[in-house]
């Protein structure tokens, strides 16, 4: 498993500040990560309001779990950063675009 | 392994798994011992309750109930009975007084609110239950004392609340309900409260109330606190042997209750606080099964193989084994433990949808299940109550799994009175909260009516399906004790796994010729969590019968006993070498839960030899367990304390040059069962 030179970080070289890294990623990053998924499909659902955020919640909890494997499992920080980064950012927008009255 | 070296996929797996159980896996071992035997907390309270033990039924309790309510209650606006069965050798009967004229519209509405704040927000089917202002008063009555906490200052009135600082161990569901509340999250969990009702808010609190009178017998002064606190009426309880009609008096007892409310809020601090920090626990929990399951990818092959006797091989072996055994149960308990609590880790579900008003959540919730109806007035015309006992006997024809748990009848002795009988367990395991129902006409003895159960939707079936199976309401006998056996496996997979951290890296020490500091806090944390533990529990009981009966705060003081014990054991950890403290700790507990049998002999229990022949179910399965568990221990005293850690001439050493963590990391994959070969590749 060989890592792309270009995307690699000074602190992938640094065994403890590596290792700190990913887990604040996993902790705080895949907690905001799930909370964007629980915002989002909160509203974003086409079910009953009470039934959507049932299912927001327990998919946010899967998904704040899978974050933490992507986290320690991604070759490099810079990856496991866009992991988050990128649907997190997806869901923002969703988020965004949805119609206001959807929210209320 | 490290990560600024490229590795596997499997390889960071069992880093995670490694790391992710270890540095909350003590915290996990107690959540899940106590969350285990709080399986059974109505069964423990009542061993701890041995002025309970005698009761028996010899089916005529309810016209006894009805004398006994006549006699202390008969201008009460409604009665209600909860009836002994399997999980308890009592009935309760608690009545609430009919309001002052000007009171009975402030009390409906308060009744309203309390439930909306709990019952809506029961995701699924929505609450059963119409009688809220019972409910809001079951809370009042809960309420005996606890600490004050600010956060819960919102809910304080509902509540009513005695003064601070006492009855502990009695911590009523109504303080959770409005923990929860103060919180603005939805009240997921009101219904952990009374295992033994069923699922519906009502009965539930039936439940709940038994434990709360159970738990405080003395509660009579705080009530009136609480009466004069909350401005409400009071509601008054008594335990009735159901065979002789006597009112019972049992000591005061923290009870299964503290055991129960341990497992997910801890204790001495904030219940929000210790709440996320279980939360947090549970979620490391969730990743290092999964990532474990990963790891493991021969599960099956692993499950079949099991090697006694070869040291760190064998203890791999029986994580794996109790891991894999009981996985669909580890994986579900974690996963709803997390639901359970999902609407305070996760708020921002509610914050878009709601805009954070659980409330408003509660209420939309609440509009699928049944209406609320308003109690009915009296009408003021005398007429006789019918007799219960032939309605009871419809209401179990018609239910015969679950059969009848509480009566509730309003305006007795009026010509309106109402009797309602509900189930004593939940149908399904998707319909948490709605247990069924049939309305009786007082008088004539009519069927009125036969609630519907409201139907679920998808996402509160899941919801409720594994929020169900998390708090084992709708179990009978034998699920209740396959959940009890699946969260005994789930302790020794925890202690399993915290022990293999500290044998995996036995060939570091024996390299380096001392234990480094991380190590030993290793040792010393997992010799006190685990078998310091359960020394505590034990010294729980044995508190519980030698602390004076009529103690001022006894239920306290049962709990300091527990958490002083808990600290002489982890004392003792520090001092003592790791398998000497192993051994000693292990022998002791094993000692204090397999004396518990006679100890509830000696000191006023019915002793197993006569609870088992007179079906005193309850406490004779205490005390077999107690038994059992303690004749365990010591077995597993006497297997550490016969191992000699085994030289290992021609196991594969790796070159002299290797660093010591590498070699520690390379026996962790090994546990792990990584091929050799990615080893090798990494080195």
């Amino acid at each position: 498993m060989s890592t792309s030179t270009h995307f690699v970080f000074f602190a992938d070289h640094r065994p403890w500040l590596n290792v700190s890294l990913r887990s604040v990623m996993a902790l705080f990053g895949g907690y905001g990560l799930a909370s964007m998924v629980a915002a989002t499909l909160a509203v974003g659902l086409p079910l009953p309001r009470p039934d959507a955020v049932m299912t927001a919640i327990m998919l946010a909890f899967l998904v704040h779990m899978l974050a933490a494997l992507w986290v320690f499992g991604a070759a490099t920080l810079t990856r496991a950063a866009a992991g988050l980064a990128m649907p997190a950012a997806l869901l923002g927008l969703w988020l965004w675009l949805l119609p206001v009255g959807a929210t209320a | 392994m490290r990560f600024d070296k490229p590795r596997h996929f499997r390889q960071s797996m069992s880093w995670l798994h490694t790391w992710a159980g270890l540095v909350l896996g003590w915290l996990l071992f107690a959540v899940f011992v106590t969350g285990t035997l709080a399986f059974f907390r109505n069964e423990i309270t009542t061993w701890m309750q041995p002025e309970l033990h005698s009761a028996r039924d010899d089916g005529h309790g309810l016209e006894r109930a009805v004398a006994v309510l006549e006699r202390k209650a008969p201008d009460a606006q409604q009665w209600s009975i909860n009836l002994q069965g399997p999980r308890s050798p009592v009935m309760n009967l608690s009545w609430r007084e009919a309001p002052a004229a000007g009171e009975r519209r402030s009390a409906g509405r308060r009744g309203e609110e309390g439930g909306d704040a709990d019952s809506g927000l029961e995701p699924p089917g929505g609450p059963a239950g119409r009688g809220e202002g019972h409910r809001a008063q079951d809370m009042q009555r809960e309420g005996r004392g606890d600490r004050p906490e600010g956060a819960r200052a919102e809910g304080m009135q509902r509540e009513g609340r005695g003064a601070g600082g006492r009855a502990e161990g009695g911590r009523g569901e109504g303080m959770q309900r409005e923990g929860m509340r103060a919180d603005n999250a939805p009240r997921q969990e009101a219904h952990t409260g009374g295992e033994r009702g069923p699922g519906s808010a009502r009965p539930q609190r039936g439940g709940e109330g038994r434990e709360m009178a159970m738990a405080a017998p003395q509660a009579e002064p705080a009530q009136a606190e609480a009466r004069q606190q909350g401005g409400q009426q009071a509601q008054n309880r008594l335990i009735m042997d159901p065979a002789t009609g006597e009112i019972l008096q049992p000591r005061q007892t923290a009870g299964g209750n503290f055991l129960y409310r341990f497992h997910f809020e801890l204790y001495g601090m904030d219940r929000l606080t210790g709440r996320w920090i279980v939360g947090i626990a549970t979620m490391f929990m969730f990743v290092a099964i999964i990532s474990g399951v990963i790891v493991h990818r021969n599960i099956f092959k692993d499950f079949f193989t099991f090697r006694p006797g070869k040291g760190k091989r064998s203890w791999l072996d029986a994580h794996n084994a109790t891991g894999v055994l009981a996985l669909p149960f580890h994986v579900v308990i974690t996963f709803s433990g997390l639901l359970l609590l999902g609407f305070q880790l996760m708020p921002a579900a509610v914050l878009t949808a709601y805009d954070g008003d659980t409330r408003a959540m509660a209420q939309e919730m609440r509009g699928r299940g049944n209406a609320n109806a308003p109690l009915p007035r009296p009408s003021g015309e005398k007429a006789a109550l019918t007799p219960l006992a032939p309605l009871v006997a419809e209401a179990e024809r018609e239910w015969p799994m679950q059969g009848v748990g509480a009566i509730t009848i309003t305006n007795p002795g009026d010509a309106r009175a109402t009797i309602e009988i509900r189930q004593a367990r939940t149908e399904g395991l998707s319909s948490r909260g709605a247990a069924r129902r049939m309305v009786f006409d007082g008088v004539t003895g009519e069927v009125l009516e036969r609630p519907p159960v409201a139907e679920s939707s998808a996402a509160s079936s899941a919801w409720n399906l594994m929020t169900a199976l998390h708090m084992g309401r709708f179990a009978s006998s034998l699920p209740r004790w396959l959940l009890f056996a699946s969260g005994v496996l789930g302790s020794l997979m925890v202690a399993s796994g915290l022990a293999m951290w500290v044998i995996a890296r036995q060939k570091d020490r024996e390299a380096l010729g001392r234990t480094p500091r991380g190590h030993r806090l290793v040792e010393v944390l997992n010799v006190a969590a685990v078998s310091g533990l359960l020394i505590a529990i034990a010294a729980y009981f044995w508190g519980n019968r030698l602390l004076p009966a009529d103690l001022a705060e006894r239920n306290l003081w049962e709990i300091r006993v527990f958490f002083s014990v808990w600290a002489l054991a982890a004392l003792h950890a520090i001092v003592r070498k790791y398998k000497a403290a192993w051994v000693e700790q292990l022998t002791l507990a094993g000692v204090l839960a397999m004396l518990l049998p006679v100890l509830n002999g000696a000191s006023g229990g019915v002793h197993l030899g006569h609870s088992l022949g007179a079906g005193q179910l309850q406490v004779a399965c205490f005390d077999a367990c107690a038994l059992v568990l303690g004749a365990l221990l010591m077995f597993a005293a006497r297997k550490v304390s016969l191992h000699v850690p085994r030289a290992k001439p021609g196991t594969k050493s790796r070159p002299a040059g290797a660093s010591k963590a590498k070699k520690a990391e390379a026996v962790d994959e090994l546990a792990a069962g990584l091929p050799v070969a990615l080893k090798t590749e990494e080195a």
